[in-house]
């Protein structure tokens, strides 16, 4: 078990560093100039060569990876233009908001999911299983940004029953940043109105970001469970004499809990991507809209750190999955 | 009055195509202590019959008419409540593959204490403490011959061997105490040698717990080492039913004479095919095929290495069938690969004809095989799926040969007549065929570029008693007419003893002995063959009688 | 599946032999197969209305420009007289902020965005679909290095990714669309490698080396065809997935700029007239749901009669 972790993390490391090169490819294999890029259109060609040379951008391929590599190392993302503050600086700053954001809707996602797709593999066919059918089919199909939009328009335009967008309101102080979550840092430090606050701006986020994992969540288990269901051991367990709830809610779960987990970990790199479109909807300060901002403004760095930021979550998530497969199936815990 | 009692009972199954009538009024009764077999082959419904015993058929049946009782009780139609207190206390339950029926991820220990639990709650009585479960799991593994319990207690079920998983699933059907057990093939999956410690198993259980036992089976032996009664089932139909003895030794129904002459005899001397060619063309040597010390060794991924095939040589004559024997994991698949170099081996050389092919380049070995072909263990998956027949069939033809189209539909058709298929097949895809049929296609794909040696790995081992019967019948047939050379490789000692003129005993890769086939049947040299031909012995119809 | 349904076949008489067969003969096999996948389609409420929305799509792409009331909306037209109306009797799902018809940009930009999914699953699977198989087929150092790229691409998640070599390369709806090709073809490597490996452990695959295959001939014949069910359930899939991925890049500003006819792109801009002018960003989302959910329908229901064993899913 120890060897197994001690080689996933190995592993994490490998894809961090592979992910970094890629980057690098990304932004110079391009076609464009960076440097022009950066300098805006109406940039003279004196102004273009300064910035080339400022970055670095002057000297061969080879050296310029070795450099961005190397800085990379030692934490250094690069400076953003228009803030002019380092990327990492900044990345780390707007994590945790994203981070909240995802934590919750996974939550929501593996809550509802999970229970939604045992059900309707026990009762399948029936008016249960046609509902999340439809349900799960359309959640994957909803673009996100206009259902947020429709949301907005119903809970907080309508009904103004939850605020429109952002994380808490100008006029709340944030409590001490212990965790950077503020759901969790407002409890720690008894601050239950502002709690309350923060959960009131999560909600629809949160739901547009869960909608399509949730969806696959429930669609997976469902159709893992009803595998599960038909096979020998189950048989065997009912001819045995071991009762249906207990067969399904832990024999056939655990069984099936696997590929759900997989696919748990999918929908997280999925969620972190579309916190893009999610943030810039609700206006959620995370490090999707610090990207998106940056991308509109040709500011690149950050948008490359933000992908690495985003790269490097969905790899320890991932980890984590592999890591929890192995304890619940003892075939792997040999291997 | 019977313990279970079966009256007329009708079930169909509702299919895409309309009900398939699987039950056809089944009549039955077994009394208290009673050993039954039902004997049938694929399809026959022995199957759904002891499921609905249990009231774990499959979900689209429907109970036409007649029903089921137990012990006075009415148990066609009961509820999952009332099932509670029967599965597993009262009628329970053991499996063909022992693999596929323990759940992966449970610990053997927990599998049967939860059945332990369960029975105490459906008892009515309060769940006893976790220990007391575990004693009583150790002591039940300790019944049916488990050595270490308390080790086992933790293990997973993909830690152990077959034969102790079947171990395991008989401790847990036993974990009631219950009136009747119901053994579906329990030794279908399973080594010669395993299945008959599993018999026996079976057997001491029935006289130290004074068990019902209902076992079902295709092997008629497995049966008559372990049933007093047997009924023989077809089409969903008891045809015949009475003691063991009086059936095998004088069966009344027709398909009980034609299935019994099928299934191959172990102490039977063989019949041979006459016709052996008087004066066969000269070959360049008297051996066609020959191995020199052979060797393949395996490399796991966590890099240990494993010899399949050791060291091995042979030599088989021009015109003969060679037989190679052995149980599973004693390397002959992958010395039969290796005759015909699909799979390269680690050292040694294979000489065909004079030529040795170890060394032959890739386009030189494409040009070979023309002469040396291979029928696969199991036809089903030996065919591609989305080719017709005659795809398939042709498709030697458009690779080795410059045949135009025309040519070779008439070839396809000509080899169609040859294994005795309609020519209409040549349109039909591989899963509209039966398991016999395809085999055919297979020996027809295999000999249609005239090749003077066939290497059948196990070519009837997924096929039914009575279809095996006829392919084996059929490949004498063929060789003769073709002049082939067999190497015919079987787990099955009598099928082996059926056809082959020479043999080789494997065990772990090595060669444990050999000689003429009927040699090595009389007067086996060494133990290994001893055992292996006396557990096939236990197998095979002789048994009891 | 269809095993126990066929009528039995007696053996061919002399007669028969002799007579050539019609083609309703010698194809009865397929003729039955495609009989069954159009019954189990037709059975299914909702592989139908993937069906149709999928249908009503295509049409509106092929002949939108020729069917709109108001062809000149497409191109930006100004007619501020009319602008920001709400859905009336002329304008059905109202007007823009310049005057422009939304209903004639809407189906308009069907065209747009069947294009966008065209390219991309195709640009996908030409690439993936040749390297999943190479790789599941010689293993060794070949597929090493085929997968670790390709794990390499999916571990960064495709919108982050297709985000960052938009940012490079320049906003754009070409540029979009090349990004999200870029991101696209892992997910074909990975589908195709794996059935590979597994058909690949197939006996008919032997039997074909057997009697002297070479390896084209075994890739071609005997891997692809067996490849081709899940390959075709995930491109009309991935048609609806990708047209949403690029309608997302729209919304950001990165991908289609206005005054394009692009449904992404579109409510980018309507976002700033909520939530007044609210049916500004409705039908133009409401088109990307339908059209995605028509794909996403059509896939599954294919998958239902194409990968029996998965049928559940």
């Amino acid at each position: 078990m120890l060897t197994f972790a001690f080689r996933k993390v190995l592993t994490l490391v490998g894809t961090m560093i592979g992910i970094a090169a890629l980057t690098f490819v990304i932004t110079n294999v391009a076609p464009g100039d960076p440097a022009r890029l950066v300098a805006g259109p109406n940039a003279t060609e004196d102004m273009v060569a300064t910035i080339r040379t400022e970055y670095g951008l002057d000297k061969s391929l080879a050296e310029q990876f070795v450099v961005y590599m190397g800085d990379l190392a030692h934490g250094d993302l690069g400076t953003s233009i228009i803030t002019t503050r380092p990327v990492l600086e900044e990345v780390l700053r707007y994590a945790p908001a994203t981070l909240e954001l995802v934590f919750v809707a996974m939550g929501l996602g593996i809550v509802i999911g999970v229970p939604l797709g045992m059900l309707s593999a026990v009762y399948k066919d029936g008016p249960l299983d046609q509902v999340t059918r439809i349900f799960s089919i359309s959640g994957v199909a909803l673009p996100a940004f206009w259902f947020g939009i429709l949301l907005q328009l119903l809970f907080s335009v309508d009904l103004g029953w939850l605020p429109v967008s952002g994380r808490l309101p100008l006029v709340t102080r944030p409590p001490e940043a212990l965790t950077g979550l503020l759901l969790v840092d407002s409890l720690l430090a008894g601050q239950f109105s502002t709690f309350w606050v923060s959960f009131q701006h999560i909600i629809l986020p949160a739901i547009v970001l869960s909608f399509p994992c949730l969806a696959s969540i429930l669609r997976v288990n469902r159709a893992e469970m009803i595998e599960v269901l038909q096979s020998d051991y189950i048989v065997a367990a009912r001819a045995h004499g071991i009762s249906s709830f207990r067969i399904v809610a832990l024999y056939a779960l655990k069984n099936a809990l696997l590929p759900t987990l997989a696919m748990i970990g999918l929908r997280f790199g999925w969620m972190l991507g579309s916190t893009v479109l999610v943030e810039t909807v609700f206006d959620w300060p995370g490090i999707g809209l610090y990207a998106v901002s940056s991308a509109l403004s040709s500011d690149f760095k950050p948008v490359v750190g933000v992908t690495l930021m985003i790269g490097f979550f969905f790899i320890v998530a991932n980890t984590l999955v592999d890591l929890a497969y192995a304890w619940i199936d003892p075939r792997l815990r040999k291997a | 009055m019977s313990l279970l009692d079966i009256k007329d009972y009708r079930l169909d199954i509702d299919t895409f195509d309309g009900p398939v009538h699987v039950l056809k009024g089944i009549n039955l009764s077994i009394n208290r202590g009673d050993t039954l077999g039902i004997v049938g082959e694929s399809g026959s419904g022995k199957t759904v019959l002891v499921r609905s015993v249990l009231g774990i058929g499959p979900r689209n049946a429907r109970v036409i008419e007649g029903g089921i009782s137990f012990d006075g009780q009415n148990i066609t139609n009961l509820s999952e409540k009332e099932w509670a207190k029967i599965r597993g206390i009262r009628i329970s339950m053991i499996f063909q593959d022992p693999m596929t029926y323990l759940n992966p991820l449970f610990s053997i220990g927990r599998q049967i204490s939860d059945v332990i639990a369960a029975h105490e709650k459906a008892a009515g009585h309060g769940v006893s403490p976790k220990a007391a479960r575990r004693t009583r799991t150790e002591e039940l593994l300790d019944q049916v011959g488990l050595p270490n319990p308390a080790m086992l207690f933790s293990q997973y079920p993909h830690q152990l061997s077959g034969g102790m998983r079947q171990r395991v699933l008989i401790a847990m059907a036993l974990a009631g105490k219950p009136d009747i057990l119901i053994a579906d093939e329990p030794t279908t999956a399973l080594d010669v040698t395993v299945q008959a410690q599993v018999l026996d198993l079976i057997n001491s259980l029935v006289e130290k717990l004074n068990l019902t036992v209902i076992m079902i089976s295709h092997d008629i032996g497995a049966i008559a080492t372990v049933a007093r009664r047997c009924a023989v089932m077809y089409k969903g139909e008891i045809v015949e039913q009475g003691l063991t003895r009086d059936i095998l030794s004088n069966p009344q129904h027709d398909y009980t004479k034609r299935l019994l002459s099928a299934v191959p005899d172990i102490d039977a001397a063989p019949e041979r095919v006459a016709a052996r060619p008087a004066a066969s063309e000269p070959a360049k040597s008297r051996f066609l095929l020959e191995a020199v010390d052979l060797k393949k060794v395996y490399r796991s991924q966590s890099g240990e290495d494993f010899t399949a095939v050791n060291s091995l040589s042979l030599s088989v004559r021009t015109g003969e069938i060679f037989g190679v024997v052995g149980e599973s994991g004693s390397g002959k698949s992958t010395l039969a690969r290796m005759l015909l170099r699909l799979i390269d081996p680690t050292s040694g050389d294979v000489i065909f004809d004079g030529q040795n092919i170890s060394g032959l380049s890739e386009k030189a070995l494409r040009a070979m095989r023309r002469h040396m072909q291979f029928v696969f263990q199991n036809p089903h998956s030996a065919l591609n799926g989305r080719h017709t027949i005659g795809d398939a069939i042709g498709e030697p033809l458009r690779l080795q040969t410059k045949m135009g189209r025309r040519e070779i539909e008439a070839r396809i058709e000509a080899l169609l007549d040859i294994v005795q298929l309609p020519r209409l097949f040549k349109y039909r895809y591989p899963h509209e065929l039966s398991g016999g049929q395809k085999q055919r296609v297979c020996i027809a794909r295999a000999i249609a570029l005239n090749p003077r040696l066939l290497v059948l790995d196990e070519p009837t081992s997924a096929l039914d008693i009575s279809v095996q019967a006829q392919v084996l019948e059929f490949l004498q047939q063929l060789r003769a007419e073709m002049n082939l050379t067999y190497v015919f490789i079987s787990h099955n000692l009598a099928v082996i003893r059926q056809i082959c003129d020479r043999t080789i005993v494997m065990k772990h890769g090595e060669i444990v002995e050999q000689g003429e086939t009927e040699q090595i049947f009389l007067h086996p040299r060494e133990n290994y063959t001893r055992t292996l031909i006396e557990s096939g012995r236990k197998t095979s119809q002789a048994a009891d009688l | 599946m269809t095993a126990t349904s066929m009528p039995p076949m007696n053996s061919s008489n002399d007669t028969e032999a002799a007579r050539p067969l019609s083609f309703r003969e010698r194809h009865a096999s397929e003729i039955r197969q495609w009989r069954l996948y159009a019954h189990m389609f037709r059975k299914s409420f909702s592989s139908m209305l993937g069906l149709s929305l999928v249908v009503v799509f295509l049409l509106l792409a092929a002949f939108g420009p020729w069917i709109v009331p108001f062809p000149e909306a497409a191109s930006g037209a100004i007619n501020m007289s009319s602008k920001l109306l709400p859905p009336n009797g002329t304008y059905w799902f109202g007007t823009d902020e310049m005057g422009a018809d939304i209903f004639s940009r809407v189906i308009i930009g069907a065209r747009t965005s069947l294009w966008i999914g065209v390219v991309i699953t195709g640009i996908a699977a030409l690439i993936g679909v040749p390297l999943g198989i190479l790789a599941g087929y010689r293993g060794g150092w070949v597929r090493a290095v085929i997968m670790r790229v390709t794990e390499l691409f999916l571990a960064v998640p495709g919108l982050a990714l297709a985000l960052a070599i938009v940012a490079a390369l320049g906003p754009g709806i070409t540029n979009c669309v090349l990004a999200l090709s870029i991101v696209w073809w892992p997910g074909y490597v990975r589908l195709v490698e794996a059935k590979t490996l597994s058909i690949k452990e197939e006996l008919f695959i032997e039997s074909a080396r057997s009697i002297g295959a070479r390896t084209p001939w075994i890739l071609w014949h005997h891997i692809l065809p067996n490849c081709l069910s899940p390959i075709i359930v995930k491109m009309s899939m991935d048609m609806g997935m990708a047209i949403l991925s690029a309608a997302s890049l729209g919304f950001i500003g990165l991908g289609a700029q206005p005054p394009s006819p692009e449904w992404g792109a579109m409510i980018s801009v309507a976002r700033t007239y909520m939530p007044d002018w609210w049916w500004y960003s409705l039908f133009p989302g409401a088109a990307i749901f339908l059209t995605v959910l028509g794909f996403n329908l059509l896939g599954d229901g294919l998958r239902d009669i194409l990968d029996p064993r998965s049928r559940d899913r």
